[in-house]
C-alpha cells in the first residue's frame, strides 16, 4: 500500500494514469493473501520468542502510525510519544486490575479497561494540546520532552497508581470468555499460550489502526494535515481550521500511542517505568524516518525494522562476523545493534529520502520497462513548499 | 467484483491455514520428561551430557561494570568446573544474552532462553526479574539467581537472591557507625538514596534501624543521572547529621565524599556494596575516599586473605588480564558456585529436572563459597545471610578494598524480618 | 542563609556550564535551523580526548586538543552528514542528528568502557571559603571561563565578519547566499564552534565534585535542552540566561527537597522542565527568542 502515491494524488491530474499502471488488482491481492496466510499461520509454527518479537513490532507499529500522523503528516515534532504510551499501559492496569495486588485498581472488565485507557491517552493529549498549539517546530519537540520527564517522575513516585520502580502486574485481557493469559489452550494440537493468543489481537488492532489512519490520510483531513505541514499560514488562509486540526491530530496520535501502550503492557505482562523513557521516544522518531514520513506503510516498516533488528542481532550474535559473544571483548551484539541502527537512520535520510516504503515503491516499479514513471515524489514535495 | 475476490482469497487462506496447522512442529507430541540417562532424571535444559544455563546480563547499559565482572567470573567458573570433569559427568554451558538494561530486550532474552536452559545463574535488573516473575513462578519454575539484593525479590521458591539484602546491609552499616564511629541515640543521620528499589529497600533498613536505635533519618533521594552531590551535602550539613549512608552508585559516593571533605564536613560516610568501584581510586576523589568512606558488603572483598579468594584473583587475572577486579567478580563467582552446589545435590538425588534443582537448593543450608559468609537457602522468604562485612577503600589492596570489620550480623538485623 | 548562598553560587556556576552547551545549540540552530540532538556526543568526544591525552602531554595542551577534537568531530558531522541532505524539512535533519548521536555515543562509550577517567585538571578539590560560604575552585573556574567565552562569543557575533555572515544566514539564507555569504562555510563554522564549546563544558562537568568522565556524562547535555529553549532557540543571550536559570533551579530544588516532599522526592531533574513549560506557556518563543513573522 503506498501512501506515497496518495501524497502525489493531491497533484490531481496524474492520478488515474498511475492507478492503472501500478495497480493491477490480481497480483497485489494475491500477494496480500499470501501475507495474510503467513501472518495467520505463524503462531502455529514459530517459537514464543519470535511471536513476542512480532508483538513488540506490532505495538511499535501502532504507536508509530500515530506518531507519523502527527510528525510525518502534520509536521508537529513530538518527543513525548513515550509518555502517551505510558498513559495507555498504566491506564489499562488501573482500570482492569482488581486492586488485590497492591496498587489501585478499579476492577473493570478488561476490554472496557482497554477502551478507557485509549480514551484517557487521548484526553491526556487533549490536555497538552493547548500548550502544543502555541508552539512550533523545535520548540514543540523540546516542550514535549518535558512530558517524558514529568511522566517518569510520576511513574516512579505515584506508587498507589503505578507500583513505583518495579512496576505493576498487567491483568490479562479477556474477551468473550477467552482469557489471553498463559493458561494453555490447544488449537489443532498446538498449545496456545499468551503470545499465540495475543498475536491475533495484535494483528486485528494493527489492521484496524492502519486502515483508519489510511482513511484519515487519504481523505480531506489528510490533505488538510499535509497543508498545515507544508505551509501553516497558507493552510489557514485557504480555510483549514489550523488550530482545531492540530489539536485533533495531537489527540488522535496520543490515542494511537495509548493503544500501543495497552498492547505492549499485555505482551510484557508487567509495566515498568524504565521503559517509557526518552530512548523510547527517540526510537519512535527513528521508526517513522526509516520507514517513511507521513505514510502508514512507512510507519509499519520502520517499526518492524527498529524493533526486530536488535533482537535478530542478539539472537544470532554467535554466527555473525565481527560481533563477539558477550564477555569476550570486541563489539558486543548490543553495541552492533546500536551502530546499525544509528547508521540506518543517517543512511536512510541521506540516500533514501522517503524511507523504506520509497525503496519498496521503486522496486515495484522497476520490473516493468515501459511504464512511465512519474517524477519522484520528493521533488513534488519540495515544490509544494 | 473485488469483494468476491477478497472473500475467495480469505476462504482459501483459512482452509490452507487449517491444513497446514496439522503438521506444525510445535504440535504437542505427548513427550514430557526426556527420561533418564544413567538413572538421573533430566528435563529441560539438558541435552546429551550438557547442562545449559542462562545469563541475562547488562554489558552495554548502565550496569555494564557489574555485568561484565559477574559474567566473566561465571564464565571462569564454568570453564574450571568443566575442566575438572563437570557436575557428575555433565558439562556446563552458559548462554549469555546482553540486554543493555532495556526492558524489551530483557524480556525477549528471557523468552528466548527460558525453554532452553535449566536455570539462570545471573539476571541483572530487578524490574526485569519482576516483569517475568509471573512466568517463572507460574510456568517455567526454573531457578533464577538475580544479581540484585533487594528484599522485594524474596518470597519466590525459584528466584533466590544471594547474600544479605540491602535493608539488612544498611542496618549492619548503621550498627557499625554506632559501635565504632561514635553515632549515638538521638543523633541524625543522612541517607542519600537512589530512586528505585535498591535505594528504597536500603531506606527501609535505615528507617527500621533508626526506630530501634532512636536515630533520626534525613532523606535525600537522587537519580542515577545526578553526578554532583553538592546540593545534597549542603542540605545534610544544614540538617546537622552526624553520619551519612549512601545507597547509590560509585560516582555519587565519590562525589558525596569529595564534596563533604572539601566543605570540611567530616562525618563518616558508609555505602552499600554497589556504591563503590575500584576505578574510583584512580580519580581525584581517592584521598577523601580512603580517609572517610566505608562500604558494607555481603561478602569479603575480592582481595580478601582467604585461599579461595587468592586463587580466584590469580585465575581471573590470568583469564582476563586487562579487566579490573571488583566485587562483581565475587558476586558472580558466588552465584555460579551456589548454582553448581545445587546441581551437585540434585544430581546426588538423581533428579536434574528444574524441580529437582529447585528442591536441591532448599537443602543447601550452610554453603560457604569462600568469602567469609555462610549462605543458607532453606527459607525462600528470608535472605540467605544476615551478615555484612565492613570494608574501606585502600589503593594498595587488590580490588581496592580492605576489611575493617569481619562478617557479622548485628542484633537488630537478626531480629529484622524483611517486608515486616 | 548561608545554605541559600551556597546553593545559589553552585547553581550559577553549574548554570554557566549549561549555558556553554546551550550556546552551542543556539549557534547551530541560528546557522542551520537544525536542533542538534548529537550535542551530547560532541561533549563526550571532547571530554574523552582531554582525558586520554592529559597524562602524556599535560593538562592545558590536552584541553586544547579536546576542544580541537570536538570541533573537528562537529565539523565532520556537518560535512559528512548534514550537508548531504537534499530535502528541506528541518525536523528530518533533527532526527538525523539522533542517528549521528547514537553512532558517536556508542563508539565513545565502547572506548570508555567501565572506566571513570580523570581529566587531570589543576584545581583538584580545593575550596574557597568566604565567611560561612564555601565554593569549590572548579566552580569558580567554570563560572569565569564560561562568562569569558560567552562574552567573547557575543562580541565576535556582533563585530567579526564571521558573526555578521552567521547573523545574515539566520535572517534569510537565500538573501545571504545572494550577497555572497558562503552558507556551507557558515554552518561548518557553527558546528565546529558548538563542538569546541561542548568540550569546554565537558571539562567542567567532569571535574570535582564529579569523579570524572564516564559513559553517563553525556546525559548532562539533556539539561541544556530546556536551557536553550526557555531562553529562545535563536538567541545567544537567551542561552546564557536559560543556562543560569536551569542551573539555579536545579540546585535549589535539590537543596530544598526536604521542604518540597509533597511533590515527591528527586525533583532536581524535573524542575528545569517545569520552569521551561511555564515560560513557554507565556512566551512561546522563549524569553529572548524572535517572534515568528509570517510571510505568505
Amino acid at each position: 500500500m503506498s501512501e506515497v502515491l496518495t501524497r502525489d494524488e493531491t497533484g490531481g491530474a496524474v492520478r488515474p494514469v498511475r492507478r492503472r499502471r501500478l495497480r493491477s488488482p490480481a497480483p497485489r491481492a494475491a500477494a496480500g493473501g499470501v501475507c495474510a496466510v503467513v501472518l495467520l499461520a505463524l503462531p502455529f509454527y514459530v517459537d514464543r520468542f519470535w511471536l513476542e518479537a512480532g508483538l513488540f513490532a506490532m505495538a511499535a507499529a501502532i504507536g508509530a502510525i500515530g506518531l507519523n500522523l502527527l510528525t510525518g503528516a502534520t509536521g508537529q515534532l513530538s518527543m513525548g510519544h513515550a509518555f502517551f504510551l505510558a498513559v495507555g499501559a498504566y491506564g489499562y492496569c488501573v482500570f482492569a486490575a482488581d486492586g488485590s495486588d497492591g496498587p489501585v485498581g478499579l476492577g473493570l472488565p478488561a476490554w472496557l479497561a482497554a477502551v478507557l485507557a485509549v480514551a484517557v491517552s487521548g484526553i491526556a493529549g487533549g490536555l497538552f494540546s493547548p500548550i502544543a498549539g502555541r508552539l512550533r517546530g523545535a520548540y514543540l519537540g523540546i516542550a514535549t520532552l518535558a512530558l517524558i520527564f514529568i511522566g517518569q517522575h510520576v511513574l516512579f513516585n505515584a506508587r498507589d497508581l503505578t507500583g513505583g520502580f518495579n512496576g505493576r502486574d498487567v491483568p490479562p485481557l479477556s474477551l468473550f470468555g477467552l482469557t489471553f493469559d498463559d493458561r494453555e489452550l490447544v488449537v489443532a494440537d498446538v498449545p496456545f499460550g499468551s503470545a499465540e493468543k495475543l498475536w491475533y489481537v495484535g494483528l486485528l488492532l494493527l489492521l484496524g489502526g492502519a486502515l483508519f489512519a489510511r482513511g484519515v490520510l487519504r481523505g480531506r483531513p489528510g490533505r488538510a494535515m499535509n497543508a498545515i505541514r507544508d505551509h501553516r499560514i497558507a493552510a489557514g488562509v485557504i480555510g483549514v481550521p489550523v488550530a482545531r486540526y492540530r489539536a485533533g491530530v495531537f489527540v488522535l496520535s496520543s490515542m494511537y500511542a495509548g493503544l500501543a501502550g495497552v498492547l505492549l503492557a499485555l505482551v510484557f505482562q508487567r509495566t515498568v517505568p524504565d521503559y517509557f523513557g526518552i530512548t523510547l521516544s527517540l526510537d519512535y522518531l527513528a521508526m517513522i524516518v526509516i520507514g517513511g514520513l507521513g505514510s502508514v506503510a512507512g510507519a509499519v516498516a520502520g517499526a518492524a525494522f527498529v524493533s526486530l533488528l536488535p533482537q535478530l542481532l542478539t539472537r544470532y550474535s554467535d554466527a555473525l562476523p565481527l560481533v563477539s559473544e558477550p564477555g569476550m571483548g570486541g563489539i558486543a551484539p548490543g553495541e552492533a545493534a546500536r551502530y546499525l541502527y544509528g547508521a540506518a537512520v543517517v543512511a536512510v535520510v541521506l540516500f533514501l529520502p522517503g524511507g523504506l516504503v520509497r525503496l519498496a515503491a521503486r522496486l515495484r516499479v522497476k520490473p516493468r520497462p515501459g511504464a512511465r514513471v512519474t517524477p519522484r515524489p520528493g521533488a513534488v514535495e519540495g515544490e509544494e513548499r | 467484483m473485488r469483494t468476491t475476490h477478497t472473500a475467495r482469497l480469505a476462504a482459501g487462506a483459512l482452509a490452507a491455514l487449517l491444513v497446514l496447522a496439522g503438521c506444525s512442529s510445535k504440535a504437542k507430541d505427548g513427550g514430557g520428561d526426556k527420561g533418564s540417562a544413567g538413572g538421573v532424571k533430566t528435563g529441560e535444559g539438558i541435552s546429551g551430557k550438557t547442562i545449559s544455563l542462562g545469563v541475562l546480563t547488562d554489558m552495554s547499559g548502565v550496569y555494564a561494570t557489574l555485568g561484565k565482572s559477574v559474567t566473566q567470573a561465571q564464565q571462569l567458573y564454568v570453564k574450571q568446573t568443566n575442566a575438572a570433569g563437570g557436575v557428575c559427568g555433565y558439562k556446563l554451558a552458559l548462554t549469555v544474552r546482553d540486554h543493555g538494561y532495556d526492558p524489551q530486550k530483557a524480556v525477549s532474552g528471557y523468552t528466548e532462553l527460558a525453554p532452553k536452559v535449566l536455570g539462570f545463574t545471573q539476571f541483572i535488573g530487578s524490574p526485569f526479574v519482576a516483569a517475568v516473575k509471573q512466568r517463572i513462578d507460574g510456568r517455567d519454575k526454573a531457578l533464577v539467581l538475580p544479581q540484585a539484593w533487594s528484599a522485594t525479590l524474596l518470597g519466590s521458591p525459584y528466584i533466590r537472591p544471594i547474600g544479605s539484602t540491602y535493608d539488612i546491609e544498611t542496618i549492619n552499616a548503621i550498627d557499625f557507625l554506632m559501635k565504632e564511629k561514635g553515632l549515638k541515640k538521638g543523633d541524625s543521620i543522612g541517607h542519600v538514596y537512589f530512586e528505585g528499589d535498591y535505594g528504597e529497600n536500603a531506606l527501609t533498613g535505615s528507617r527500621y534501624m533508626a526506630k530501634q536505635a532512636g536515630l533520626k533519618v534525613v532523606e535525600q533521594k537522587i537519580k542515577p543521572t545526578d553526578n554532583d552531590m553538592t546540593g545534597q551535602v549542603v542540605a545534610l550539613k544544614k540538617a546537622g547529621v552526624k553520619a551519612v549512608v549512601i545507597s547509590a552508585g560509585p560516582r555519587q559516593a565519590a562525589s558525596l565524599v569529595g564534596v563533604a571533605a572539601a566543605l570540611k564536613f567530616g562525618v563518616p560516610v558508609i555505602g552499600n556494596n554497589s556504591a563503590f568501584a575500584p576505578q574510583l581510586l584512580a580519580t581525584a576523589a581517592a584521598p577523601a575516599l580512603e580517609a572517610n568512606y566505608y562500604v558494607a558488603s555481603p561478602s569479603l572483598p575480592i582481595g580478601a586473605d582467604t585461599p579461595k579468594a587468592k586463587k580466584l584473583v590469580a585465575d581471573y587475572k590470568a583469564a582476563y588480564p586487562k579487566d579490573s577486579l571488583d566485587n562483581g567478580v565475587v558476586a558472580g563467582w558466588t552465584a555460579a558456585s551456589a548454582f553448581g552446589e545445587a546441581l551437585k545435590k540434585a544430581c546426588a538425588a538423581k533428579d536434574l529436572t528444574r524441580e529437582g534443582v529447585d528442591k536441591a537448593l532448599l537443602t543447601v543450608d550452610a554453603f560457604d563459597p569462600g568469602f567469609g559468609t555462610t549462605q543458607d537457602f532453606s527459607d525462600p522468604k528470608a535472605a540467605s545471610s544476615k551478615e555484612s562485612v565492613i570494608l574501606r577503600p585502600d589503593k594498595n589492596a587488590v580490588g581496592g578494598m580492605k576489611v575493617v570489620r569481619e562478617a557479622e550480623a548485628s542484633s537488630v538485623a537478626q531480629g529484622y524480618t524483611p517486608g515486616a | 542563609m548561608s545554605t541559600f548562598a551556597e546553593l545559589l553560587l553552585n547553581g550559577l556556576s553549574l548554570g554557566s556550564v549549561y549555558a556553554l552547551v546551550a550556546l552551542g545549540f543556539v549557534v547551530i540552530f541560528r546557522a542551520t535551523e537544525v536542533v542538534n540532538f548529537a550535542h551530547a556526543s560532541l561533549l563526550l568526544a571532547g571530554g574523552y580526548v582531554t582525558a586520554t591525552l592529559h597524562d602524556d602531554i599535560g593538562f592545558w595542551p590536552a584541553l586544547l586538543a579536546g576542544v580541537a577534537g570536538a570541533a573537528l568531530v562537529g565539523a565532520a558531522v556537518e560535512f559528512l552528514v548534514m550537508r548531504r541532505y537534499r530535502g528541506s524539512d528541518q525536523s528530518v535533519l533533527a532526527i538525523v542528528t539522533i542517528g549521528v548521536d547514537i553512532l558517536l555515543t556508542t563508539e565513545l562509550t565502547r572506548r570508555i568502557g567501565t572506566d571513570v577517567l580523570a581529566l587531570g585538571d589543576p584545581w583538584g578539590d580545593a575550596v574557597l571559603t568566604v565567611g560561612p560560604v564555601s565554593i569549590a575552585h572548579t566552580r569558580i573556574a567554570a563560572f569565569v571561563t564560561a562568562s569569558l567565552l560567552i562574552t567573547v562569543f557575543l562580541l565576535a557575533f556582533r563585530f567579526t565578519s564571521w558573526g555578521v555572515a552567521m547573523r545574515a544566514a539566520a535572517e534569510s539564507p537565500e538573501t545571504a547566499a545572494l550577497m555572497g555569504v558562503r552558507l556551507g562555510r557558515v554552518s561548518l563554522g557553527a558546528w565546529a564552534v558548538a563542538g569546541g564549546l561542548a568540550a569546554v563544558a565537558a571539562l567542567f562537568l567532569t571535574v570535582f565534585p564529579t569523579p570524572g568522565l564516564e559513559r553517563a556524562t553525556s546525559l548532562a547535555a539533556l539539561k541544556a535542552f530546556p536551557a536553550a529553549i526557555l531562553g529562545g532557540l535563536d538567541s545567544t543571550t537567551g542561552a546564557l540566561v536559560g543556562g543560569l536559570l536551569v542551573g539555579v533551579t536545579e540546585s535549589l530544588a535539590t537543596g530544598y527537597q526536604s521542604d518540597l516532599t509533597f511533590l515527591g522526592r528527586g525533583l532536581g531533574d524535573l524542575a528545569p522542565y517545569v520552569v521551561m513549560v511555564a515560560i513557554l506557556l507565556i512566551r512561546p518563543a522563549g524569553l529572548f527568542g524572535t517572534k515568528e513573522l509570517a510571510r505568505v
